[in-house]
């Protein structure tokens, strides 16, 4: 069903099948089936509600999933516990803000290079356990990461000194960190400024040409447009639309899905 | 300087022993994991202790060996199957664990001594060996509150799922949570029954909690230097509030409500937020704070969402 | 027989007692660690009053009930709404209203251990005297009928009105939703303020039927209790009063039974080991909601 850009690459980073998240006899996300190729962005557009966020869940494993099937570089995670899929390098940020209050700036952004430290290191040798336990005082991971989002003077800042868009910034560099393969970001945006936005969806884009895949959960179009390679349309749990974000957005079943409610309101 | 070492002997006992108490509440406290099973563990390792020096007349070594190896499994065992329990449920439960304990103790018949408990324990063990083990504990807990193993204590406490996410497994965490817990609540019951060669049923009861909890809530509950500040005021207050007459024990409930309703974190938390006010004054007067040029860049949107939607209008509406 | 009727007075008491944790805990989340203090406190100011003055049945019930009142309310204003004001959210809440109130009760208990040199204490100079009753070969002391009664009396009231009145409608949703709550136009904090009160009497009015029916108590009997209490309340199911009840009988004929069948003192451990049963194997309780349930 995707009529995906063909890339040398045949194995998608992430892929969903028919998957399906129900609450009780509320069908949040029902029978998605997606295939994010390497080094593209991908972003979901949908209104309030039409699961965006759930589907974010289940594809990291926080949320129980009813049915179907995900698979990581073609192989299957669906039973994969979620702390480990920071060892696949899948890295995301929240719709809320998550910073942990007792913490500054840089150490908030450790936490995320944190998890690499245990697994197959870049710097080859096994750490022993006395460096497992302290952890490095700052990894370049952190500096490059506090660099890229344009955090520099606010590394010993505590998360309630900050303002919500450099907050937000926070959150992404925490996840830049991790030196993700595949970065799911729910609503970067949020509680920005117009130049703020431009900035984070120029980082995106950089991340993206370094071959950084990445899944965008948004719903400022605008953004949308700006950033992603491929999108898709969300409604009721299902996806309704999906391909280059200009035809996705003029696709009537989109439109419908938006702006019906919107003139409902308005009228 | 050694005449106040000698004549107040007992009560530096007592801090070493009640600070390890407060230890093994605190630090599944700080882990997020509501757990009082450490007094119950305090009640276990005290008995096991007596009981090895008094029948197999064991040294003072084996005998806090042996209680932290055989509490530390208990906490697993007891880990294993509580620690899906939550809040309130887990709380209740430890303590539930905690009283059988103490009337396990009375219906033990001659092992245990009954009601009247186990005493003549008597050791080879010294001061100087119960201050290396008190600052041994000290040093390996202030180690968990740096750098990376600190910061994931945060995260699993503030946030399970954000941990999660970060890759740290909660049931590893809040498992050795349990371990370290009943270790700890071992070898303060050990060392106390080693120091004061007795220990009865009365001296494991809801009391036990209730004194290391209040330990941690008055001195602060983050940090080992809450429990620190916590076990010198406890095992110290009373002695000095004899000078305020016959009225302590008073004095000490409304300490103790005070600090519980108003400083939820302890005299430690509100150091701690001090020294942050201070620095960001100090930090402000010094050079204005980039975040002061980041918000008059623009003007922030204070309800996301409407942005978002005008957005889409602007660019699909004709 | 006797057996039998032993085990119902002896639930009635522990229902009493739980009936107020059960009342605050199921619909204003608050599980009162003060209920205990609450309990010994009305029965010890009882007995200072009676010591100046005699006093008949009724108004030393009276006295019981209004003192249990206006300390819960005290504890309400001074220490659990402060509490939730400075939470950041409602699992912390819980847990500092668990610790605030057992601090809080340290005060009461430090009081009473004072006065007392922690010795028992009674009603002894009161005009009533506790009678037997025999009937067959049924024996039952007037206090402890009077504790049945008023036992079984309280809960249907308190059953009645948490199902039909407006007031327990609202307790109830608060239960449930505390959004939907705070949505239909309920006033929380006087319904918490009313809650506690209730609440408060009821531990009151225990205290003193369990003094009279018992002789005397120390000033930690309320401790005790209170676990118990917790046993009865999370064996039934927090938030239902039906379990609130099966609860307290349950755990009655199980001391019982252990306690007739049984040498040394291991009555004790019975709401214990019930207490970590429970949580085991069915945390929501025997007829709790499932939605209800606090994990």
């Amino acid at each position: 069903m995707s009529a995906q850009p063909v890339e040398r690459t045949s194995t998608p980073v992430l892929e969903l099948r028919d998957l399906a998240v129900h609450f009780g006899g509320v069908r949040a996300v029902d029978g998605v089936s997606m295939k994010l190729m390497p080094g593209l962005i991908y972003g979901i557009i949908g209104p309030n509600g039409s699961g965006k966020s759930t589907l974010l869940g289940a594809i990291t494993r926080l949320t129980r999933m009813t049915r179907g099937e995900l698979l990581f570089d073609g192989a299957s995670y669906a039973h994969v516990p979620p702390s480990r899929l920071a060892r696949l390098r899948v890295a995301r940020t929240f719709q809320m803000v998550r910073l942990l209050p007792d913490l500054n700036v840089r150490a908030n952004i450790q936490i995320g290079a944190d998890s690499r430290t245990t697994s197959d290191d870049r710097t080859g040798s096994r750490p022993s356990w006395f460096e497992r336990l302290r952890g490095p005082a700052v990894s370049p991971a952190v500096v490059d990461a506090i660099r890229r989002t344009r955090l520099g003077g606010f590394e010993s800042y505590y998360p309630s000194e900050l303002s919500y868009g450099t907050q937000r910034r926070v959150e992404v560099a925490r996840a830049l960190a991790m030196d993700p393969r595949l970065l799911l970001l729910d609503e970067p945006t949020a509680g920005m400024n117009q130049s703020e936005r431009a900035e984070i969806s120029g980082l995106l884009r950089d991340l993206r040409d370094e071959g950084l895949t990445q899944l965008l959960v948004e719903h400022d179009v605008q953004m949308m447009m700006d950033t992603c390679d491929y999108v898709f349309a969300m409604n009721s749990g299902q996806l309704i639309a999906e391909g280059e974000p200009g035809e996705v957005v003029r696709n009537p079943a989109v439109q419908e899905a938006y702006l019906g409610r919107k003139w409902g309101r308005d009228a | 300087m050694m005449d106040f070492y000698d004549s107040n002997l007992v009560l530096i006992q007592a801090t070493c022993t009640g600070l390890i108490l407060a230890l093994s509440i605190q630090v599944p406290l700080r882990m997020g994991v509501f757990s009082f099973a450490g007094a119950g563990s305090y009640g276990i390792g005290a008995y096991l202790a007596a009981i090895l020096v008094i029948e197999q007349e064991v040294s003072a070594f084996v005998a806090i060996g042996a209680a932290m190896l055989a509490t530390a499994v208990i906490g697993l065992l007891l880990g294993l199957l509580i620690f899906k329990l939550n809040g309130l449920y887990l709380a209740m439960a430890t303590v539930a664990f905690d009283l059988i304990i103490g009337v396990i103790t009375i219906n033990g018949g001659e092992t245990t001594g009954g009601s009247t408990g186990l005493y003549g324990v008597i050791t080879d063990f010294t001061m100087g060996q119960m201050f290396a083990l008190t600052v041994i504990v000290l040093a390996l807990v202030a180690l968990s509150e740096v750098g990376r193993t600190g910061r994931r204590v945060d995260a699993v406490r503030d946030d399970p799922e954000l941990a999660l996410s970060m890759g740290i497994s909660l049931r590893r965490y809040r498992l050795t949570a349990f371990v370290v817990s009943g270790a700890l609540g071992g070898l303060a019951g050990a060392m106390n029954v080693l120091v004061r060669s007795a220990i009865g049923p009365l001296d494991i009861g809801f009391g036990l909690i209730v004194l290391g909890l209040t330990m941690i809530i008055v001195g602060g509950s983050r940090s080992w230097k809450g429990a620190v500040i916590g076990a010198i005021i406890f095992t110290w207050l009373p002695d000095i509030l004899t000078a305020i007459g016959e009225w302590q024990e008073l004095v000490y409930g409304i300490i103790v409500a005070l600090a519980a309703v108003f400083l939820p974190r302890g005299i430690y938390g509100v150091l701690v937020d001090l020294n942050k006010w201070l620095r960001r004054r100090r930090r402000e007067r010094r050079d204005p704070p980039p975040a002061v040029a980041a918000e008059q860049a623009g003007d922030i949107d204070p309800k996301p969402g409407d942005v978002r939607e005008f957005a889409l209008n602007e660019e699909t509406v004709p | 027989m006797q057996d039998l009727l032993s085990v119902v007075t002896l639930g009635s008491i522990y229902l009493l007692f739980a009936l107020g944790m059960s009342l605050t805990w199921g619909t204003i989340d608050i599980l009162n660690f003060g209920h205990g203090a609450i309990f010994m406190f009305s029965s010890f100011t009882a007995y200072l009053v009676l010591q100046q003055t005699e006093l008949g049945l009724p108004l030393i019930v009276l006295l019981g009930l209004v003192v249990g009142a206006l300390m819960s309310l005290l504890i309400q204003v001074l220490a659990f709404e402060q509490i939730i004001k400075r939470a950041k959210d409602k699992r912390t809440a819980e847990m500092q209203i668990l610790i605030g109130g057992i601090g809080v009760a340290i005060i009461p208990l430090a009081i009473a251990q004072h006065h007392t040199k922690s010795n028992p204490f009674g009603f002894s100079s009161s005009t009533f005297t506790v009678d037997t009753w025999t009937m067959g070969d049924l024996r039952i002391t007037n206090i402890a009928a009077l504790s049945i009664v008023v036992a079984l009396v309280l809960w249907v009231a308190a059953a009645v009105w948490l199902r039909r009145s407006r007031q327990g409608l609202a307790l109830r949703s608060i239960g449930v939703d505390a959004e939907t709550a705070a949505l239909m136009g309920i006033d929380r904090r006087k319904m918490a303020l009313v809650t506690m009160a209730v609440s408060g009497g009821m531990a009151g009015l225990s205290g003193v039927l369990f003094t009279f029916g018992l002789g005397a108590i120390t000033a930690e009997s309320g401790d005790t209790l209170l676990v118990k209490a917790f046993a009865c309340i999370i064996l039934g199911g927090v938030g239902s009063m039906l379990g609130v009840a099966f609860g307290a009988f349950f755990l009655a004929a199980a001391e019982t039974v252990v306690l007739t069948q049984t040498s040394g003192s291991w009555v004790e451990a019975v709401s214990f080991g019930l207490i970590f049963l429970v949580l085991l194997f069915r945390p929501s309780g025997v007829f709790g909601r499932a939605d209800v349930r606090r994990t």
